[in-house]
């Protein structure tokens, strides 16, 4: 590569957070590297060092309890999510959304925690983990501390993780497990490709929700709506969170069209 | 030229023959350029002009030039040399003025990527930035701002090209045939509408790259990814005032050109930075993202189409105006223009034809050649125009084009007169309406399009091509007989993949009567080693070399039969072959076997004749012309390769959304010479333009700065975009002059599949599409304004006049609807 | 950084730069040139490599996060000279033009065929659908791919007019 940095593979959590501490903001963590390679490439940051994060074996791994939910360790790799039995038995949706990102060779080595921590409006698995109702951890020095994901991303790009803070698991609840569900993403070919615009449902018997991708500055979520909410309710609370904008991807108002379109197409999946 | 041997005596040419070079390719063993190692080689990188327009207010390479490991930097103050292929117009680095985004401004050459990359980041530029000209429509603004102030004193192609000095017109290409304005008059309708397309990049593979090397006594050697060494060898030479004995390009194994790679890019550069490190040879390889605004592209396209046409759906008249959007620089775009000019107005017979093609430069990165050579992009409003004519006029668009299709006793645009061996368009039309059921839904459709909600719909589009090149395009083929009865064979035609060196050792093959094991076609070539071939492009090479290789080939067998009829006291008319030897026919056992003879035949008391055999073919174009400049009359063809595609698909009229269920392609070339490079060319081209229709195309800010510069934002065809269903048929109307009676195809398969794709969903839905690439949400804003053109189109159909002496244009003419896309005109 | 892997069965031990991504040491570190480098950023497929089993974007990883790994490139296709059943398929089928995305083709329809050696047309554009190819328009290297696994049928051919 053109830049200059060190690399690091720490092997624990006290490592890495030590690492981070001394680091104060100039070091990047290197989980997938599938984003992170890509914008050094182009030359959009220059981080002084890499922490390497996937020797750690307590950020590795996903486990599903039945009353505390599903547990998404940090270093999981989208393949690893679309191929896992718990996922697929009690959240199929997040091994569909898994399946939309990339080519099969980023879904080798893309990690969910990744795919957060980028936060681009557009990141796949926003939207439905956020249908999902989930949160993250994250960890540092000081402690651990749990967020929901709704409340995670702050801006384009941007998230409530500190500067020495790593993001330990996402963690999806168990009162989502059995969901039903459905996702859809826009995309300008059929090929692998960014979402022009994603929605992605999750229905109980208790709570409706709908994640939407690429139509406004972070992956958005609806509040909680009524598991019986109406098909034009849902639409219409769809539309509230989101503000589309014209880009070179897609025009403001065929982004908003197909939303409220993909609400319409998923609806009947749900029941 | 056409061959008397009977098929059923040709082993390899018409078949299904492996490709010769496809092991070292499988293996990873195949050295592109990037593979090759250098000893002492430094690595070259460009600084790139974030502005479209700008003056250099200040260069300051000071720091750039301390940085320990940096051994060359350069700016366009340092390089007063111009390059240009018809027209020489570019300096290798911009010199006080910037012209394009991404335009290269300084170069260095450093130890490692890394120090190169420091280097240019020392580098202090000011701009001052200026209002770039963008809309190749305001070229007759006479407030517009010039690109090429200068133009009057750039040296260029006299006899073929008309630059406007004091215009950002670099060239304009005329043709007048017949007399419009009165094919007008006669017409019942005159139509016209506007069809525009974007830059698009080719996407090689690899990206261009090249190495250079400046020895002492100006001794050149440049290695490159390029489709023509000689091109390159030639305008070096030309820039830089050195004999062209002194100059050596070499092209290892090519990953892919299609015409970006088809005149000369990098390779200045790369020897100018060597010259400057005391000759180590300098490489630049050219990023995906340079590849998109640093190298050329292909020119957009805006085609205003009229056409006067009569109630029988005869076309009496038509103008054509083309105003390409060339950008900075004329390089290949000059030459586009005019041969696209002459091919305008497809496959079909216009009586009276008027074009004006300009070549406007914008300040945008430039367009070069590209696979097709202005028609994929013409094509794309002719073939739409063809349909919107036909729908107005109440006619099937099928049977419209064939009305109108070129064929025996028909004149081309320039004057050429169509034979039965020219080829059949008709026959190519007929063939893939055949394979999409043309002009119904079978069963299956009807109940796919109950099972989806989506709507089926059909098109038939044709195309035509003939080379762009020279009329005394010419070139040579060596064959060196090997002691083992083997030969090599020594030509500059490139291989980046069509798999024409295959289709020539068939050839050679079934000539000499050889097992096509003992025929090696090296693939890299070497213009001290090689001898001339004037370019890869065109589809001119399986044609030429084609020739050539017979003729080489033919020859050989000459020598070889001197040296028998001399060693077995024989008369030549009595010899013949086969795969071993030269013998004598009514005494098969005196025989001279071609390993005796290779490298000179001796007898046994060791006396030696004749020396090592070479057989030499040359061949030519013959017959053709220059054309008039103004009235684009003459012979410019070395051939016409017809063809056609049948297109179904089916459209989500709610969201636009659609998929292609099948597209069928069948081509006119004369002769197959090799089945599956044939299929491969026929489907490789038509996703090519399926990428050019869907996704592809340049998105510029107001600034002219190029917002989609890599593949995150510049979508190619992946596995999972391709039809559902591919047919490919061959049609075989012999060309006389072609090897074994065939034609070119390399282009064909990409020009028309735009067209196609647009008029098979406006089939579908109504939907009316005048601009590429069409994305879902253009179809979607499409369907949005299909119902206000419906009622429009259906007010608008004009009563016949009756015939007067000064008939009133309005009543002739059928208005496109106002509420379609802003591209429809609304004509008085 | 000292790393040690194995590349195509063979052991490699080698300080690498940090900065180095595993495309690049492959070329110029170990001298294996088959892999290809396209665009630099995961998009192309070019650099496809098989890393512990799983198909990977090579420009995507740094060389020192190879270290331990276990990878396949295209030179490891071919045993003893020989080529394999897949190389000999494509081939056979028009698969290769330019031969620039082939290497990372082989790769990616190797990787399909190991875990999966009867798999669909549509499961065969699924798994090369991060490999672009620019000369083929696929449709060749879909039938390679059956062709390798048995599955095709009839060839399927130009047809005459």
């Amino acid at each position: 590569m053109l830049q200059n940095f060190s690399y690091q593979a720490p092997e624990t959590l006290k490592d890495l957070y030590a690492l981070l501490k001394k680091s104060n903001g100039k070091a990047t963590i290197l989980a997938g590297g599938t984003d992170l390679l890509v914008n050094m490439h182009n030359n959009w940051i220059s981080p002084e060092s890499l922490i390497d994060i996937k020797k750690i074996p307590d950020l590795k791994g996903v486990t599903f309890n039945p009353k505390t939910g599903l547990s998404i360790g940090a270093t999981t790799v989208c393949i690893e999510l679309i191929n896992n039995k718990d996922v697929k038995k009690h959240y199929p949706l997040l091994a569909e959304a898994a399946h939309n990102i990339g080519s099969p060779q980023l879904r080798n080595r893309a990690t969910i925690a990744g795919n957060l921590c980028t936060a681009s409006p557009c990141a796949d698995m926003g939207c439905s983990l956020l249908a999902l109702g989930a949160s993250v951890e994250l960890g540092s020095a000081d402690g651990v501390r749990v967020i929901p994901l709704k409340d995670f991303f702050t801006g384009p790009k941007k998230t409530q993780i500190k500067k020495h803070e790593v993001l330990l698991r996402i963690i999806v609840p168990a009162e989502m497990a059995g969901a039903k569900f459905g996702m859809r993403k826009l995309k300008r070919i059929k090929g692998h490709d960014i979402a022009v615009a994603s929605v992605a449902m999750a229905r109980t018997a208790k709570v409706m929700r709908i994640g939407v991708g690429s139509a406004a500055p972070t992956p958005v979520v609806t509040a909680d709506l009524a598991a019986s909410t109406t098909l034009e309710k849902a639409v219409a609370a769809a539309e509230k969170v989101i503000c589309p904008i014209d880009d070179v991807r897609a025009g403001a108002e065929y982004r908003r069209f197909m939303v409220k379109e993909f609400v319409g197409q998923i609806y009947p999946e749900l029941f | 030229m056409l061959d008397n041997t009977p098929k059923k005596d040709l082993k390899y040419v018409g078949k299904d023959v492996e490709r010769i070079d496809v092991v070292e390719k499988l293996t990873g063993q195949a050295l592109y350029t990037a593979d090759l190692e250098f000893a002492g080689m430094l690595h070259g990188k460009v600084l790139r002009s974030p502005h479209a327009k700008a003056r250099i207010k200040k260069i300051d390479v000071s720091k750039a030039k301390k940085l320990v490991g940096v051994h060359a930097v350069l700016t366009g103050n340092d390089l007063d040399y111009r390059v240009g292929l018809y027209l020489v117009d570019k300096y290798i680095l911009a010199r006080d003025t910037i012209r394009h985004f991404g335009e290269a401004v300084a170069a260095v050459a450093a130890e490692t990527p890394a120090i190169a990359q420091q280097a240019l980041d020392l580098i202090e530029i000011e701009y001052e930035v200026m209002t770039p000209f963008l809309d190749p429509k305001q070229v007759f603004d006479k407030k517009a701002p010039l690109v090429h102030p200068d133009l009057g004193s750039y040296s260029y192609v006299e006899a073929v090209f008309t630059p406007v000095p004091g215009t950002n017109i670099a060239n304009h290409t005329k043709l007048r045939k017949g007399n419009v304005e009165k094919g007008f008059k006669e017409a019942d309708y005159v139509i016209e509408r506007e069809y525009t397309n974007p830059n698009v990049q080719h996407v090689p593979m690899e990206t261009h790259i090249a190495v250079g090397k400046w020895d002492t006594g100006d001794r050149i050697t440049i290695h490159t990814s390029a489709q023509s060494p000689f091109t390159v060898r030639n305008l070096f030479a030309h820039s830089f005032k050195i004999p062209h004995c002194n100059i050596r390009v070499i092209t290892p194994y090519l990953g892919g050109g299609f015409g970006g790679k088809a005149g000369i890019h990098l390779e200045p550069l790369c020897c100018c930075l060597s010259k400057l490190s005391g000759g180590r040879p300098v490489r630049i390889q050219a990023t995906r993202e340079e590849e998109f605004s640093l190298l050329p592209c292909r020119s957009g396209l805006i085609y205003n189409i009229k056409t006067g046409v009569k109630k029988n759906g005869k076309i009496v008249a038509q103008k054509m105006t083309m105003y390409w959007d060339a950008g900075a620089y004329a390089d290949y775009a000059v030459n586009v223009t005019r041969a696209s000019g002459f091919s305008a107005s497809g496959p079909y017979e216009i009586e009276n034809a008027w074009v004006d093609a300009y070549t406007v430069y914008t300040n945008k990165p430039f367009g070069t050649a590209y696979r097709g050579f202005g028609h994929v992009e013409f094509s794309w409003g002719m073939e739409r125009h063809m349909n919107y004519v036909a729908d107005t006029l109440g006619i099937d668009p099928l049977e419209f084009r064939k009305i109108n299709a070129l064929r025996p006793g028909s004149k081309t645009m320039t004057g050429e007169e169509v034979v039965a061996n020219t080829g059949s368009v008709t026959k190519c039309m007929d063939a893939v309406a055949k394979s999409i059921n043309y002009g119904k839904l079978t069963a299956a459709e009807l109940a796919r399009e109950k099972k989806t909600g989506m709507k089926i719909g059909k098109s038939v589009v044709a195309l035509q091509k003939a080379p762009a090149m020279p009329p005394f395009t010419g070139t040579v083929m060596i064959l060196k007989l090997n002691e083992d009865g083997s030969v090599t064979g020594s030509h500059s035609l490139t291989d980046y993949g069509m798999g024409t060196y295959t289709s020539l050792a068939q050839m050679i093959a079934d000539v000499l009567r050889w097992p096509i094991e003992r025929i090696r076609l090296p693939i890299e070539n070497d213009t001290d080693r090689d001898p001339y071939d004037w370019q890869t492009v065109a589809s001119k090479g399986l044609l030429l070399s084609g020739n050539a290789a017979i003729l080489a080939a033919k020859d050989l067998l000459d020598k070889c039969y001197d040296v028998a009829a001399q060693a077995l006291r024989a008369q030549k008319c009595d010899l013949d072959h086969d795969a071993e030897k030269v013998f004598v026919r009514h005494h098969p056992k005196s025989h001279v076997t071609y390993k005796q003879m290779a490298v000179g035949y001796a007898y046994p008391n060791g006396n030696a004749i004749c020396g090592p055999i070479i057989g030499i073919g040359r061949y030519i174009a013959q017959g053709l012309t220059n054309l008039d400049k103004e009235t684009g009359q003459g012979n410019p063809a070395l051939d016409w390769t017809f063809g056609a595609h049948g297109l179904i698909v089916e459209v989500n009229e709610k969201t636009g959304a659609f998929n292609i269920i099948k597209v069928a392609s069948a081509y006119d070339i004369g002769q197959v010479i090799n089945e599956g490079s044939v299929r491969g060319q026929a489907i490789g081209g038509m996703i090519q333009g399926l990428g050019t229709a869907m996704c592809e195309g340049y998105i510029y800010n107001d600034k002219g700065q190029l917002l989609n510069p890599s593949f995150t934002d510049n979508k190619i065809p992946t596995s999972l975009d391709i039809p559902e269903e591919i047919d490919c048929i061959a049609i075989e109307t012999p060309q006389i002059d072609g090897p074994f009676g065939a034609r070119g195809v390399g282009e064909h398969s990409m020009i028309a599949v735009c067209g196609a794709l647009g008029n098979a969903i406006e089939k579908a839905t109504g939907a009316v599409l005048t601009h590429m690439p069409i994305r879902q949400e253009n179809v979607w804003k499409a369907l949005q304004n299909r119902s206000g053109k419906k009622a429009a189109a259906k007010a608008a159909k004009p009563a016949k006049a009756a015939k007067a002496e000064k008939p009133a244009k309005a009543a002739k003419i059928a208005k496109p609807a106002k509420a379609a896309k802003p591209s429809g005109r609304a004509k008085k | 950084m000292k790393i040690t892997l194995t590349v195509n069965g063979k052991k490699y031990q080698r300080d690498a730069s940090e900065t180095k991504n595993l495309l690049h040491f492959l070329r110029e570190d170990l001298g294996l040139t088959g892999t290809k480098e396209g665009c630099g950023a995961g998009e192309c497929g070019a650099c496809t490599v098989i890393m512990n089993g799983k198909t990977v974007n090579s420009c995507l990883i740094l060389a020192v996060e190879a270290n331990g790994a276990d990878i396949m490139t295209i030179e490891g296709e071919a045993k003893n000279g020989k080529l394999s059943k897949l190389q000999v398929a494509f081939k056979k089928n028009h698969a290769v033009q330019c031969g620039f995305c082939t290497p990372g083709m082989i790769m990616s329809t190797r990787a399909l065929l190991e875990n999966n050696p009867k798999p669909t047309v549509e499961q065969i554009k699924q798994a090369i659908e991060g490999n672009f190819c620019r000369c083929t328009g696929y449709q060749q290297i879909i039938e390679a791919v059956q062709d390798a696994s048995g599955q095709l049928k009839k060839k399927e051919g130009l047809k005459r007019a």
